[in-house]
């Protein structure tokens, strides 16, 4: 149904029932938390938006914050669109939001330490052992492995929604290299600097802290017997999609920003060259996959490695952030039990619900699949980036048939979960110069360190640009709001 | 009864245009264990390089070289003394009875502790029309499941080198019916583990002073695990048990985790890899 609201800017703004706006509430009112904002933005002509947005992506090509996207024909440098409508969190709703991204963190670090040790969830018939030996990140070489302070998960990214019934909802939990935590640093800025008056009227936490939190969690796991620990992040390159990241966070944190190949092992020792000479390394973060990190313990024709990298690691000598071997419980099925591994480790209530999973796997959850594709997301269990999912409800009769034939196949490679439906936001749309309803999803940063924890009060809000996509990985074209957390 | 044993090892690598810098790690270090001790080891390299010892991700002992020089070829030389304990085979006979071992090797527990070794992997993974290739019988203990294996696994492939590689696959294997030690070993693993019984590779070397099968390389063998009695070693290429001429470096789920050189090579064009292992013993 069509409705006219006040502000030009919202005249094409296009309400539609049954999905959960995020501004205005059932009756077309202003939800109260965004009412203020509302009124300021309409002090603004359609024209002045216009003129903000070009000057917001300038900015943002000119800092060089882009990234780019695989498996297009030729890959190219694209900037992470920036949308000039912040997304407002409630105090109260974001403690919900803040503990049990927290919960899940600890569980999941609970869960990875047991997995490469006595692994008792399995022996009490909890998860199958089928889904953890069959899984391509379970590192056995972690075995009996005590990284410092316990840590595995030293960076965790928990993507939530919120569902049409106003709840939020856990999509996954990412503990290998999740990224997006520079967009959430950079879209603060640029709001900023586009409209710095709205900030006036609101008080928001801020999230410029991550860097040093970071550097503490980093400094807290630092080998046994070292004093001050030299730390760095390593990085696959310039041409990884994460590059611009990568380089952020080592310079907001002060460290080195490495390759591989900057990087040398002499007697179980981590060395970084200098133009003073070899300088020992102790801490790194490394945006590298486990597969990657070192060619003479796991892909040989890694180039982007460090040779002998895991023998320090394994000795003592330097930590790794995150511990190589988290992508186990990065696993879209391992997500399906993240209720009962709360439980098992933390004898806790889940905080934050979990969507309901069919694994096909199961014989009578994978009959329902076949039987319901077109109502179902499938997802592959081990792939990132919003790639090779399908959504039932936007299928051709024959992309069901091939749907049924691929998990047929492989069963296990797949889960399914009932369609979502995301919440909206007013979305600034370049084409019809006025704001619309797009979906959105949020990504949470959460920090664990030697007795220390921290969760970014913020996070990166991602967009759908385009009109009715649920997906909204940067990948898959979508953009970023800049996200506040209100102090009450 | 103890054996001196000598083993001389040496590898020969050269290279069509010059390396500017590289690391080689080798695995090929004698470990300690209940029958075996190493007493004495020397490496040599013809390169200017350190020589390093450490470890791999599995804790075997590695020696690693980083050469930051051009050079075109490189020679590296080992030579361990240690002594071994002969393997009394009437050891490893369990007091259980047959049932009482099938059993335990289903339980939950068994199978968790045992995931590594149970699980195929693309080496040791048989392919799905030849999954019955080889079936236990129940009413004879475990033991004598794995002797009947390891004859029948000899029986069942011819020895041959040169016709396989080390990344050939079960498919070809049981196909052809010809391989050497390593493709022995992949199919007697890849077999006990189809059986539910725990297997893995072993690397190491083996005396050949009574015309076994093996090459003048270094060998390959399996260790099965038998529930109360422990890991038991099995040669499916000689179709004995491990023992005394059995010298163990390293085990792993397959070849893989025991490769003896691995090398990160700075260079372009072609290599060409060859070496020799000689062992020697007193008793």
């Amino acid at each position: 149904m069509k409705s006219k609201f006040t502000n030009p800017l919202f005249s094409s703004y296009i309400k539609n029932e049954g999905l959960f706006d995020e501004i205005f509430d059932d009756n077309k009112k202003v939800r109260k938390t965004y009412k203020k904002i509302f009124e300021l933005y309409r002090d603004h002509s359609n024209s002045d938006y216009a003129a903000l947005n070009e000057k917001a992506k300038a900015a943002f090509f000119n800092q060089g914050i882009t990234f780019q996207v695989y498996r297009d024909s030729q890959t190219q440098e694209k900037i992470f669109p920036f949308d000039l409508f912040p997304r407002i969190i409630e105090a109260k709703e974001w403690k919900t939001i803040e503990k049990g991204a927290l919960q899940r963190s600890k569980a999941l670090n609970a869960f990875l330490w047991d997995l490469y040790h006595d692994k008792q969830i399995i022996k009490a018939g909890i998860v199958p052992m089928e889904l953890i030996s069959s899984s391509a990140n379970y590192l056995r070489q972690m075995q009996d492995l005590d990284p410092p302070g316990g840590i595995y998960n030293h960076i965790s990214g928990t993507d939530l929604i919120k569902h049409s019934d106003g709840n939020y909802y856990v999509l996954e939990d990412n503990i290998r290299c999740p990224s997006g935590v520079s967009y959430v640093i950079c879209n603060r800025n640029a709001l900023k600097r586009a409209l710095f008056g709205v900030f006036n009227h609101y008080q928001i936490h801020n999230v410029t802290n991550y860097a040093e939190n970071l550097l503490e969690i980093m400094e807290s796991v630092k080998p046994h017997g070292v004093d001050i620990p030299t730390c760095a992040v390593i990085t696959p390159g310039i041409y990884n999609s994460a590059y611009y990241e990568h380089s952020y966070l080592a310079k907001t944190m002060g460290i080195e920003l490495v390759e591989g190949r900057d990087l040398f092992v002499e007697n179980d020792f981590v060395y970084m060259k200098t133009i003073t000479g070899p300088k020992k390394v102790d801490v790194i973060y490394r945006r590298i996959d486990d597969g990657f990190i070192d060619p003479l313990e796991f892909r040989q024709d890694s180039a982007i490695g460090v040779p002998g990298l895991f023998a320090a690691y394994k000795k003592g000598n330097v930590s790794l952030v995150n511990a190589p071997g988290t992508g186990v419980a990065d696993d879209k099925a391992i997500y399906t039990y993240m209720p009962e591994i709360i439980k098992f480790y933390l004898g806790e209530k889940p905080i934050l619900n979990n969507v309901h999973t069919y694994h096909c796997s199961r014989p009578d959850d994978l009959k329902y699949v076949l039987e319901n594709v077109d109502k179902l997301v499938v997802k592959p269990v081990d792939e990132a980036g919003g790639y090779g999912i399908s959504i039932g409800n936007k299928l051709t009769k024959e992309e069901i048939e091939n749907v049924k034939t691929v998990v047929k196949e492989n069963p296990r490679k797949y889960i399914a979960q009932p369609i979502m439906s995301l919440s909206v936001h007013a979305t600034y749309i370049e084409d019809s110069n006025s704001f619309e309803q797009r979906h959105i999803d949020l990504r949470t940063f959460t920090l664990l360190g030697n007795n220390k924890e921290f969760v970014l009060k913020g996070g990166l809000t991602r967009v759908a640009l385009q009109k009715g996509n649920l997906i909204v990985n940067s990948s898959q074209g979508g953009g970023s709001k800049d996200t506040w957390v209100l102090k009450k | 009864m103890a054996f001196d044993y000598t083993i001389k090892y040496k590898s020969n690598n050269t290279y069509e245009n010059p390396v500017f810098e590289a690391y080689w790690q080798f695995m090929i270090i004698p470990e300690n264990n209940v029958s075996q001790k190493l007493v004495f080891s020397d490496f040599k390299t013809s390169v200017n390089a350190r020589i390093e010892k450490s470890i791999n991700g599995y804790n075997f002992q590695t020696a690693r070289i980083h050469c930051k020089q051009p050079f075109a070829d490189i020679q590296f030389e080992a030579e361990f003394k240690l002594t071994k304990e002969e393997i009394n085979p009437f050891q490893f006979t369990s007091k259980l009875e047959p049932s009482q071992e099938f059993e335990a090797i289903n339980s939950l527990n068994f199978k968790v502790e045992h995931e590594s070794y149970l699980t195929p992997t693309e080496l040791t993974k048989l392919p799905s029309k030849h999954i019955d290739l080889y079936k236990f019988d129940p009413s004879i203990s475990i033991l004598d499941n794995l002797v009947a294996l390891n004859k029948w696994t000899y029986l069942y492939i011819y020895f041959k080198a040169g016709v396989t590689h080390i990344g050939s696959l079960l498919n070809e294997i049981i196909e052809h019916r010809h391989g050497v030690c390593q493709d022995f070993s992949h199919l007697f693993i890849a077999i006990a583990r189809q059986n539910n019984i725990p297997a893995r590779y072993v690397s190491g070397y083996l005396h050949q002073g009574d015309g076994f099968f093996g090459d003048s390389q270094m060998h390959a063998w399996a260790e099965a695990y038998i529930p109360e009695v422990g890991w038991v070693g099995f040669d499916p290429a000689n179709d004995i048990l491990a023992d005394h001429n059995h010298i163990k470096v390293s085990h792993g789920k397959d070849y893989n985790d025991c490769s003896p050189i691995k090398g990160v090579i700075y260079s372009t064009g072609k290599n060409e890899t060859q070496h020799s292992v000689e062992v020697t013993y007193e008793q």
